[in-house]
């Protein structure tokens, strides 16, 4: 990857954050808040301190990164998959059902079950729009959209019905078995070996986009599907339905990691909107996996700041929703400032409009 | 004879390309004039400039005796020019009376539509015009040829007195282009100037009362119909001393090296193949075709014949409804688009060879591609084919074009070991990139065991000075050009008006 574009993103993604921030704190004084109070409780609440950091910032965080991983591979594939949230709860689905019926395995056994099927089932969530998107030409915005309302029921419809707890009082399951759940990383925190996961495949991914052919023909897919094909000798088609379904399982992971390490039974509205905010830590992190790794943890210290944001200074904590979703806003309008100065310094690149030179 | 519009030496240019180069066009009242030249010749930009699509660089644009500045296409309406395109302006969802209600004054609050007074009025027109449409029903419904009458009738409500029709006939049946016809001659009769352009020589004899021949950007031939005749077109047209020039030069070797190739077995053979376009019709209708080791065909046709879809099978790229084809296991190709399928322009230099090369032992490690060997591969032939990039790590979006096509080049030579397919190799290059293209695909024939050569190019005169056998492309068939009559005058006849075939 030449410097130009990494330098281009990390620009992109600074000039966002700045004038996100600029933005926030302009609400919030034109609301009457303290500023300065405010952001010194965002920061101590999410990194001002060992438990501040360990178990409220990073274990926010592991899901974010994980979705946001999973939204940075279909975007990177050209696969506009906006269903990472339906997708995270069918792998939430899959994993309290398996955690529930277990049996006597081995843990680590038993764990690696778990996972699996958080992941197949995300995928098989992908699945539905993937194929509509190939077979049928159907746009997979609307459809993985939709696929999480589909998703977010499903679990709804679980946790009152078949997979309600014995006792019957509240829309939740059991606790899954003790086996099936994930090891604490440091001991006396709720920091899990989740987190641990979701460094190890934003890594991974990371190492298959750069040094893979399997990466690279993702890469190229994305930016120019015609070209893959004519060119690369690629199958364009199969590409996006691996990276689709990948990108699902990716999502159906961080379902099962929520599960299994943080909430040991599944409930309705376990997520806050993940799914979502991922789509902001993907596009902040210019769908790099190491810089969502950075992304995903810095959201995380968001909604964990919040919290104590809201304590010592009043702010509610939906103030970091729209934090977030302005940060997507100013991704958006910094990746074409930058792009259109760009242009403009760079060599031109002359549009000969379609028939333009006769014919 | 009164002039309704005058263009004098105008010209054009789109980048470092010139597409009008001192063009003159004149439009007189109650006349058809035609308008010929080859791809590229100007003809789509200088009908352009009349129609306010495109201001042009210097030259004068003159409509009923005063100069106009034409900025955009309302104010050629204002002056009372009408221009039906190329490709379809209309909304497929919309009904036909809508899309005729778009772009139409509203009443004064700009409140109602005014849908009865624009039936009675379209009405009217169809009863003296002839064209007849569904006027309620969704445009998407409709056949090519109703679109187009939708597309005149649009253009007709703003009363122009000059109608422009750019390539009208190209998608339409020999019975639509018939009453076409008839209603272009109508017009011309109630005074209005009309102008055409049409890719078929034998339809602009058909229609026109004048004729204007554009070459290189300039009009270099304009005369009443009666005083030409096809063969002084077709010079006009093409530019003759080059190619004879271009034949002489390669005309000593070429038997001799057509010997060699005939002994040998092909390396890539299509049987009877069929491809259904993306019309419904038949694109390909039953081409065979042998291709041997360090031998060029040369395969050229007006654009739209079937020839896309050639290179597409014989370059392993679309597999046809029927037929058999048998490819070599490596096969390069040149698209004749490079910016959207010859290159990724947000990927880098390496990732751009790495695209043709990522298949290759040399090149993969198990899963893992070897950047590096990939990277020095690349530099190699940034180095050899000369071109000009800071370095493998440059954006292939930031190249020129002329570099970039020498980067495709470049990439598909090393990959043809059996087989290359070129398609129009040198569109929109400047003389110098468009040689470096020519010498090497001609350096390519001489190297023993080199690949055998499809060239499939719009251009008569690059396939009369590289090809050892000509084929000319016709309604999706191939027509042998026997070495006897490889002359200009005979392939450009075929090609035009297909009456060989």
């Amino acid at each position: 990857m030449p410097d130009a574009r990494r330098l281009g993103s990390a620009v992109v993604a600074l000039g966002a954050l700045l004038v996100t921030a600029a933005i926030a704190a302009l609400g919030l004084w034109l609301g009457g808040y303290d500023v300065g109070d405010a952001a010194e409780a965002l920061v101590a609440g999410s990194v001002g301190g060992r438990d501040a950091l360990l178990s409220v910032t990073l274990v926010r965080g592991v899901p974010l990164v994980l979705t946001g991983l999973a939204v940075a591979l279909a975007f990177r594939a050209g696969v506009w998959n906006i269903g990472a949230e339906g997708q995270l709860y069918a792998g939430a689905l899959a994993a309290a059902w398996v955690g529930l019926a277990a049996g006597d395995q081995p843990a680590w056994a038993l764990i690696a079950t778990v996972l699996a099927a958080a992941g197949l089932a995300g995928a098989a969530w992908a699945l539905v729009p993937a194929l509509m998107k190939l077979w049928l030409g159907v746009g997979e915005v609307i459809t993985t959209i939709l696929m999480n309302f589909v998703g977010i029921y499903a679990v709804a419809y679980a946790v009152h019905g078949p997979l309600q707890e014995a006792r019957g009082v509240f829309p939740q399951t059991d606790p899954i078995a003790e086996g099936a759940r994930l090891p604490a990383l440091v001991e006396g925190t709720r920091l899990h070996a989740g987190f641990g996961l979701a460094v190890f495949v934003a890594l991974a991914l990371w190492a298959v986009f750069r040094w893979t052919r399997a990466g690279f023909s993702v890469r190229a897919v994305g930016a120019s599907p015609a070209a893959a094909r004519i060119s690369g000798r690629l199958n364009d088609r199969r590409v996006m339905l691996s990276a689709f379904l990948a990108s699902g399982a990716v999502a159906g992971l961080a379902g099962g990691v929520e599960v299994a390490g943080v909430t040991y039974a599944l409930y309705e509205g376990l997520s806050p909107g993940w799914g979502y905010t991922a789509i902001a830590v993907a596009l902040l992190a210019g769908l790099h996996p190491g810089a969502v790794l950075l992304a995903g943890l810095l959201f995380g210290a968001l909604e964990g700041g919040s919290g104590a944001m809201q304590r010592a200074a009043g702010i509610p904590a939906a103030w970091v929703s729209a934090v977030e979703a302005l940060v997507i806003l100013a991704v958006l309008a910094a990746d074409q400032a930058w792009r259109r100065s760009a242009a403009l310094v760079g060599p031109s690149r002359e549009a000969v409009p379609e028939g333009g030179t006769g014919a | 004879m009164t002039l309704l519009a005058q263009l004098a030496g105008v010209t054009k240019a789109f980048g470092r390309v010139k597409a009008l180069d001192g063009a003159d066009l004149e439009v007189p009242e109650g006349v058809v004039t035609g308008v010929l030249g080859e791809n590229g010749a100007g003809k789509t930009t200088l009908l352009n400039v009349l129609g306010g699509m495109v201001t042009p660089d210097s030259g004068s644009v003159a409509v009923g005796g005063r100069r106009v500045s034409l900025r955009r296409p309302r104010d050629a309406w204002r002056v009372g020019v009408g221009m039906v395109h190329q490709h379809f302006t209309l909304v497929p969802e919309l009904t036909v009376l809508e899309n005729l209600a778009l772009g139409r004054r509203t009443s004064r609050w700009g409140l109602r539509l005014g849908y009865d007074a624009l039936r009675e009025e379209v009405a009217g027109l169809v009863g003296r015009t002839g064209l007849d449409v569904p006027l309620d029903d969704p445009v998407r419904r409709l056949e090519v040829g109703e679109r187009q009458r939708v597309e005149i009738l649009k253009a007709l409500l703003k009363k122009p007195r000059i109608l422009i029709l750019d390539e009208p006939t190209a998608v339409l049946t020999p019975r639509e282009v018939d009453s076409l016809f008839a209603l272009l001659r109508s017009l011309a009769g109630e005074g209005a100037g009309v102008v055409l352009v049409a890719h078929k020589l034998d339809e602009v004899l058909a229609v026109a009362d004048r004729v204007t021949v554009l070459r290189d950007g300039r009009t270099v031939l304009s005369a009443p119909r009666t005083e030409v005749d096809a063969l002084t077109l077709i010079r006009a047209m093409v530019d003759t001393e080059r190619v004879d020039a271009a034949a002489v030069g390669h005309g000593a070797d070429r038997s001799l090296r057509a010997s060699v190739a005939d002994s040998s077995p092909p390396v890539a053979r299509l049987g009877e193949v069929r491809v259904r376009g993306s019309r419904g019709e038949d694109a390909l209708r039953g081409v065979s075709l042998d291709v041997r080791r360090r031998e060029i065909v040369g395969v050229v046709g007006v654009e739209g014949n079937g020839q896309r879809e050639l290179a597409l099978v014989i370059a392993g790229r679309l597999r046809p409804s029927a037929g058999t084809v048998r490819l070599p296991s490596s096969v390069g190709f040149i698209p004749q688009d490079r910016t959207a399928e010859g290159l990724v322009g947000s990927l880098d230099l390496t990732e751009n060879v790495a695209l043709a090369l990522h298949r290759e032992e040399a090149f993969r490690r198990g899963p893992l591609l070897r950047w590096g060997a990939l990277e020095e591969r690349t530099r190699e032939l940034v180095g050899r084919f000369g071109v000009r990039a800071p370095g493998p790590g440059t954006l292939a979006g930031a190249l020129s074009g002329g570099n970039q096509q020498r980067l495709v080049v470049a990439r598909e030579l090393h990959v043809a070991k059996d087989l290359l397919v070129a398609e129009n190799p040198t569109r929109g290059l400047d003389v110098a990139a468009a040689s470096f293209v020519h010498e090497e695909l001609s350096f390519l024939r001489r190297i023993p065991d080199g690949p055998g050569i499809v060239l499939i190019s719009s251009d008569l005169d690059e396939v009369l000075s590289l090809s050892d056998r000509i084929m000319v492309m016709v309604r999706g068939a191939l027509v042998d050009v026997p070495h006897t009559q490889r002359s200009r005058q005979f392939v450009g006849a075929l090609m035009l008006s297909g009456v060989h075939a």
